[in-house]
């Protein structure tokens, strides 16, 4: 066990320091001058040589790759972030102050995502191919096509615009976060649908559930003890899948939104060539989504011990 | 396949008979007759510069589609090719060539996508590389998987101890078991193609006005959700009716595949 625990840290540990790599190679090599970009931000109005190059030379873009990668790396290992060039400012407060908006939304939404999906897919598998479960299938098809950004457009239109029952813009009230969650949820609990569907059919055609039947056991108990874990599996597996589309969908529902969150923040640190920001943004996703993915595949093994060595 | 096809000539269809059925030039600017709603004249209105909507609708299916194509071909290249150098390069390569698909895994694709397309300046070339970039994963990890399993068949091991050409084994041997699942795996890219170079569009980092991109045209209506609700309607409508004609042919292709499969 503590073997396979190593193999997968060096595994996550190789991904991570090539997600940084190529982070920071797209910044560098990224078109334009950044220290044009960055004095502009900062000073709003038409510059001289001398101002960029004085940027240049303070924010430390006259450096070798190689000698700017590990003066941003170094530090990083001591999760210091560094001082955005544009703002002025450390990265880590406003990092922080962005995720307090996105977390909460973030599990809201899956919150959501399962109290809709779970019920829907045990509604849809009580008569297999049914009208339920056709109607079940097919509105998760459709949910599964609508974009998230079309989706959140859609309701701020019926919710907000034409109904005025709930606020759309900001974050002032938890009012707010109300359309973004639905958004999102939505959004997730089509995708949940079709795999805990798929998960409690598969479950329900094991060969044991029979002898338990005969045995006595309640329905009730059968679908507890038995069926429900099996089914949890596969719904464990694609949580990585999962969290991609949620962080993904995050980023544009904040954007329709105006939520100051994880997702504003990197598309504003994007359109100003915030280089501390974006690179900031990159390491936490790619770090929470690599932790993510190493839990899961602990849990798995745990839970169905066949999947061993073999799986390189 | 068969539905695959039919689906293909449908878009291909669409995306080169549909700019010749549209009524006006998609980028005519009319200012007077700007945010009018649906009439005989324009029947789906008018955008915040009087162009007509079901016109660069009709024009934005050569954009989105074709686009999407373009970028589900590219990925798909890419994505078999390191996934058949990992599964027939030795320990080395397979142990490379996951790692690197293991990395550009560790991060959700449409983020990593919207990142590369925005520093590398907004525009269609960015748009493209961006998505190919992120897109080839699964085709990789898929080509692997079958490649390990077919090179250890006893017809391909009698074929080149018989001394047949590479290309031949290639040709006779790899590609019959390829292409069946590539092309699930392609249905599911060239949807989520479209939907990124719609959402890329949304965020201003994509195809750039005055083109008509579905993403982009839904851009300019958002900031007229008052007056004229109905034009954002329009392009989210037609990249759902793509992207759900594309997962269901998927679908059906899938099951005909494990079915077939099952029958062996």
């Amino acid at each position: 066990m503590i073997q396979v625990i190593g193999g997968l840290l060096l595994r996550a540990i190789v991904v991570l320091s090539g997600t940084a790599l190529l982070t920071f190679a797209l910044l560098w090599n990224a078109p334009g001058d950044p220290a044009q970009t960055i004095a502009m931000a900062r000073f709003d109005a038409l510059l001289t040589e001398d101002v960029i190059d004085q940027v240049r030379e303070e924010v430390g873009l006259n450096r070798s790759f190689w000698q700017a990668f590990w003066a941003w790396l170094g530090p990083l290992l001591t999760l210091d972030l560094g001082y955005s060039a544009v703002t002025g400012r450390p990265v880590g407060p406003d990092l922080w102050a962005a995720i307090s908006y996105t977390f909460p939304l973030a599990f809201a939404a899956l919150g959501l995502g399962l109290a809709i999906s779970i019920p829907l897919a045990v509604i849809a598998t009580k008569r297999p191919g049914g009208w339920l479960d056709r109607f079940a299938v097919g509105i998760a098809s459709l949910g599964n096509a609508i974009p998230s950004y079309w989706l959140g457009l859609i309701l701020i239109l019926i919710f907000a615009v034409k109904l005025a029952w709930l606020p759309a813009l900001g974050a002032a009230t938890p009012a707010h976060a109300i359309l973004p969650a639905l958004t999102l949820g939505l959004g997730v609990a089509a995708s949940l649908t079709r795999i805990i569907r798929s998960g409690i059919l598969e479950a329900r055609g094991q060969s044991f559930l029979p002898a338990f039947r005969r045995r006595g056991v309640s329905d009730r108990a059968v679908g507890r003890d038995h069926i429900a874990p099996h089914a949890a599996i596969p719904v464990i597996t694609v949580f990585g899948l999962e969290l991609a589309f949620l962080l993904e969908g995050l980023v544009l529902v904040e954007v329709i939104f105006g939520r100051p969150g994880l997702g504003t923040f990197l598309v504003e640190a994007i359109m100003a060539r915030d280089f501390a920001h974006v690179q900031a943004v990159v390491v936490l996703t790619a770090l929470v989504f690599v932790t993510v993915n190493l839990i899961i595949d602990l849990i798995y093994r745990v839970i169905d011990p066949r999947i061993g060595e073999s799986d390189a | 396949m068969r539905s695959v096809l039919i689906l293909v000539t449908v878009f291909v269809l669409l995306a080169g008979l549909g700019p010749m059925l549209a009524p006006y030039d998609p980028t005519a600017i009319n200012i007077p007759k700007r945010l009018s709603g649906p009439s005989a004249e324009f029947l789906l209105g008018t955008d915040a510069m009087g162009r007509d909507v079901l016109s660069r609708l009709l024009h934005g299916a050569r954009w989105s589609l074709g686009l999407a194509f373009l970028i589900s071909v590219i990925s798909l290249v890419i994505g078999t090719t390191i996934g058949l150098v990992a599964a027939l390069g030795g320990r080395l390569a397979d142990w490379v060539m996951m790692r690197a698909t293991d990395t550009f895994l560790a991060f959700p694709e449409l983020v990593a996508a919207i990142v590369i397309a925005g520093l590398m300046g907004a525009g269609t070339w960015s748009l493209i590389f961006a998505l190919s970039v992120t897109g080839w994963m699964r085709y990789a990890r898929v080509a692997r998987g079958i490649g390990l399993s077919v090179q250890s068949r006893g017809y391909v091991v009698q074929a080149q101890l018989a001394d047949m050409p590479g290309w031949s084994i290639a040709r006779w041997h790899y590609l019959p078991s390829l292409i069946p699942s590539l092309t699930v795996v392609w249905t599911g890219m060239f949807a989520r193609a479209i939907l990124g170079i719609s959402a890329l569009g949304f965020l201003g980092f994509g195809v750039q006005p005055p083109n008509p991109e579905w993403g982009s045209m839904l851009l300019d209506a958002r900031v007229h959700l008052r007056s004229t609700p109905l034009q954002m309607v329009w392009p989210g409508l037609a990249v759902v009716i793509c992207v759900l004609a594309i997962n269901l042919t998927g679908d059906a292709l899938r099951d005909a595949l494990a079915e077939r499969d099952r029958h062996e």
